[in-house]
């Protein structure tokens, strides 16, 4: 469903500023991926013909009521293999295989809990999901120790016994750990505190028209720094590079400085490339990570339920000069990203 | 974006497992005659329905269900099998029942039944009903297809599509129950994935939901309950009582805009198949469909042919699971690689099929049931051109394929049934897309949907943006669906439309009637 014409759109939520822009890769020629699915297609069909030739009796051969613990309909489903854990700012990124379809999965549930040898219930329960991975996020900046096990569930209801557990923390985020100098923004997982927060893009242009410039001190979020930042890609941001200029002040020159910048979500295929700037001078490019396109519209990646999805920039800057400092943020590739705090440290 | 045939991959080895529930579930195996033990009070909660009807007979479906918004998605059910029995007869109060049978509803497939029945005489109404243990379903009505080598006076039939159930009452299929109805077109998004919260709640009493319905389906227990919670809907299990329907699907049965395994959200694509998979599943467990649609891991053998004797040759398309993404990674452009000569909506072997069908086709009228629209629609409304590459428009090769179909093999009269734009539209198929004096080859009739967008209007703003295509014939931005009468020699389209949703109760009246007559495309104002 496509009606891209706003009201027209058959999808019948609010609508995200125009999405735009060159498809990253070449794709694959629709003939392969034909040929691909074909070929599968007459395998399992084979398959399947073969295995509804077998006697009924197969239907019923594990007798309703079979006395599993947690199952009745049949033998349990295996839990998932190669469960392995990512540390990452504000978040732990868990990924696992398995074969859905040997017993059909309904879900992975992941259970969770901050001390070991935790108990499995609804309690611990964190997420259901049926990709091979999850990101247990939005944890803030402060490092965080957890403990996990996921249990496979099947579409009759049968569920596996829990892998092992595996531990994992979460990376402390400068934000944290240092000593801030300059921000903007609480680094809180949410928008709200920022200029046309949480959804008024379309604005951008009447408001920001050469870009945000914002001077540590005497600017304010709420008027003078845009949740939003379009891209080259989005046609409601004038199709352009656009700039986030960020000024500020320092009476001596730090040791080690660093930049964090908690973007509350992205946009999903098109998240795009900036280019940091300190002082007149490029020193970085940062290809941003793909998003849940939500954060146009929403602005508190707190909400139970929200599917915006949070990432992370941080890293050491060049010597600052005493005085005033620049930093700018272009937009160069893509489509836009949302902030949720920007700030100077020191470690 | 497309590296997964890995994933695909590990689908390969799953049939084995369900076979014999899904063997089991259709009536074909030989069942215990009182698995299960004692069913649960009241468990027809989702009603009853059929589909696919042939000349001999049809599917008939349903799911036992006693607590249809159970979060796990199993509709209350405890986790074993259970025997079901299934009767029709000839008449309605089942004096002269025809075929009894029975089937088992196992929690692999959410308990529900898909019934085939043969044996019956072609052209004729049927009524049917299940029993579980002691309860018994409410009775549904349903028909077979006439006899191939019959020409039958006529086919009523009505087409739907975009049921947002939250925008709005149903009242669109109370008003489709009352018809007199041989078949009903399902043309896609019969449930949708997003979440349902204040923000997209329209109908006007508070919202009844907890937060299981709150977020975007991912899991085999998400669509299960979203199919749940729409069935659970009187109006939808009157209309599906009342007649036959066929299916197509378009985007939300899975995601919104996806095509194949590419989804907007920046899911992988070995990803995004292990929830096709699940998507697909449900969609299969909650629909009459035959067992030859039942979905294998990612893949759904959806589109299919029917026949109404030598009246109508019906081809069911699936716009979804074969097309290239947008031509230019954008969904509204006219850029070149929008004219590459190989795009494909429908994949190569769909193509194929469809125009090998058509060559057979020694029917008076072949009607195209599809998701999205057809018609070329020129979004600008100026000098420029621009299209929406989500629609039969960002694949104008495809479009011209079956146009070189039609001319090949002389098919006089096409008629071509779509949805997905929530707004009713009539249009004329050109030959030449760019001459307003072009003859017209085929006639398109868009429903509007059934919840999808509130109350809506008799116009909008993009009413000027679709009329400005003078093949366009009318536009109409209230909901509703589109009933056609079709005879040897015309076809009679209705408009009906609903006065509101957003509170039950809207009165429902006929926008527009059309008259095309066979062998003469196009379309004639009558009221």
């Amino acid at each position: 469903m496509t009606e891209q014409n706003s009201a027209e759109s058959s999808r019948p939520q609010s609508r995200e500023p125009e999405r735009s822009g060159p498809e990253s890769g070449a794709p694959e020629s629709s003939a392969a991926r034909q040929s691909g699915t074909r070929q599968n297609r007459v395998a399992r069909r084979t398959a399947l013909g073969l295995a509804a030739a077998a006697p009924a009796a197969v239907v019923l051969a594990s007798p309703a009521g079979a006395a599993h613990a947690a199952t009745a309909a049949g033998p349990a489903p295996r839990p998932v293999h190669r469960l392995r854990a990512r540390s990452e700012i504000g978040r732990i990124r868990l990924s696992w295989e398995h074969d859905p379809g040997k017993p059909f999965v309904d879900h992975y549930a992941v259970y969770g809990a901050k001390t070991p040898g935790f108990a499995i219930g609804p309690d611990t329960l964190i997420a259901k999901t049926i990709y091979a991975s999850f990101s247990h996020d939005r944890m803030g900046g402060r490092r965080q120790d957890w403990h996990y096990r996921v249990v496979t569930v099947d579409a009759a209801g049968n569920r596996s016994r829990p892998t092992a557990q595996i531990s994992a923390h979460s990376t402390e985020s400068v934000a944290v750990s240092g000593t801030p100098l300059a921000t903007v923004g609480t680094f809180d997982h949410k928008s709200l505190e920022f200029a046309l927060a949480p959804n008024r893009s379309a604005q951008y242009r009447t408001r920001f028209p050469n870009g945000v410039d914002y001077t540590h001190g005497t600017g304010r979020p709420e008027t003078d720094w845009s949740y939003i930042q379009p891209g080259p890609s989005d046609a409601w941001g004038g199709n352009k590079v656009t700039r986030a200029t960020f000024r500020f002040a320092v009476d001596q020159v730090p040791a080690e400085p660093w930049l964090s910048i908690w973007l509350l979500d992205t946009h999903a295929s098109l998240a795009g490339t900036i280019v940091l700037g300190l002082n007149g001078t490029a020193f970085t490019e940062v290809k941003l990570e793909g998003g849940a396109m939500r954060g146009s519209l929403e602005g508190d990646a707190t909400v139970p339920g929200t599917t915006l999805k949070p990432s992370y920039v941080e890293l050491a800057l060049p010597a600052l000069t005493t005085g005033e400092n620049v930093l700018t943020i272009d937009k160069k590739l893509g489509s836009w990203h949302v902030y949720d705090a920007l700030g100077i440290f020191t470690r | 974006m497309r590296s997964p045939l890995p994933g695909r991959r590990s689908f390969l080895a799953m049939t084995g497992v369900s076979a014999a529930a899904f063997a089991a579930g259709t009536g074909v195996a030989t069942a215990d005659a009182t698995a299960g033990g004692k069913v649960p009070a009241d468990p027809f909660g989702l009603g009853v329905a059929s589909g696919d009807p042939w000349p001999d007979g049809f599917v008939l479906w349903t799911r036992l269900a006693p607590r249809p918004l159970a979060a796990d998605g199993h509709g209350g059910m405890p986790p074993r099998p259970y025997t079901v029995r299934f009767e029709v007869a000839e008449d309605e109060a089942f004096a002269r029942v025809v075929k009894r049978g029975q089937a088992i509803a196992t929690p692999e497939l959410a308990h529900s039944v898909h019934a085939e029945i043969r044996g019956l005489r072609p052209g004729r109404e049927y009524f049917y009903r299940f029993r579980a243990g002691d309860e018994v379903s409410p009775a549904g009505r349903t028909r077979t297809a006439p006899d191939p080598r019959s020409t039958p006076a006529a086919l009523r039939f009505a087409s739907a599509s975009c049921a947002a159930w939250y925008h709005g009452h149903f009242t669109a299929y109370d008003d489709m129950a009352k018809q007199d109805l041989d078949l009903v077109f399902f043309l896609g998004d019969y449930i949708y994935e997003y979440g349902i919260t204040t923000t997209n709640w329209w109908r006007q009493e508070p919202l009844p939901l907890g937060p299981e319905h709150g977020t975007e389906t991912i899991t085999l227990e998400q669509y299960r309950l979203r199919y749940s919670l729409f069935k659970a809907d009187a109006a939808l299990q009157s209309a599906h009582a009342a007649a036959p329907w066929v299916f197509t699907t378009d985007d939300h049965e899975v995601q919104n805009n996806h095509a194949d395994e590419w989804s907007e959200t920046g899911i992988a694509p070995a990803d995004f198949l292990r929830r096709r998979a699940v998507a697909y599943r449900a969609f299969y467990e909650n629909l009459p469909l035959r067992s030859s649609v039942r979905p294998d891991g990612p893949d759904l053998a959806l589109y299919q042919r029917f026949r109404w004797g030598r009246l109508a040759q019906i081809d069911m398309l699936d716009n979804r699971q074969y097309r290239d993404t947008y031509p230019a990674g954008v969904v509204t452009d006219n850029s070149p690689e929008r004219h590459d000569p190989k795009r494909t909506i429908l994949g190569a072997r769909q193509e194929k099929w469809l125009y090998d069908g058509l060559g057979r086709s020694d029917a008076t009228w072949n009607i195209l049931a599809t998701g999205v629209v057809m018609a070329e629609i020129d979004r600008d409304t100026g000098a420029g051109q621009l299209y929406s590459n989500d629609m039969w428009d960002g694949f104008p090769a495809n479009r011209d394929r079956l146009w070189d179909a039609f001319r090949r093999h002389r098919i006089a009269n096409p008629v071509v049934l779509s949805g997905d734009i929530h707004r009713a539209v009539a249009a004329e198929l050109k030959a030449d897309w760019k001459d307003p004096g072009s003859p017209a080859i085929g006639t398109e009739l868009v429903c509007s949907s059934v919840g999808s967008d509130g109350d809506g209007a008799e116009s909008d703003q993009y009413a000027a943006l679709w009329l400005a295509n003078p093949h366009v014939k009318f536009y109409n931005a209230r909901r509703g669906y589109v009933t056609g009468h079709l005879t040897p020699t015309t076809l009679t389209s209705e408009f009906r439309k609903v006065e509101y949703v957003s509170r039950p109760g809207g009165p429902v009246t006929t926008a527009a009637r059309f008259v095309t007559e066979a062998g003469k495309p196009g379309l004639t104002q009558e009221a």
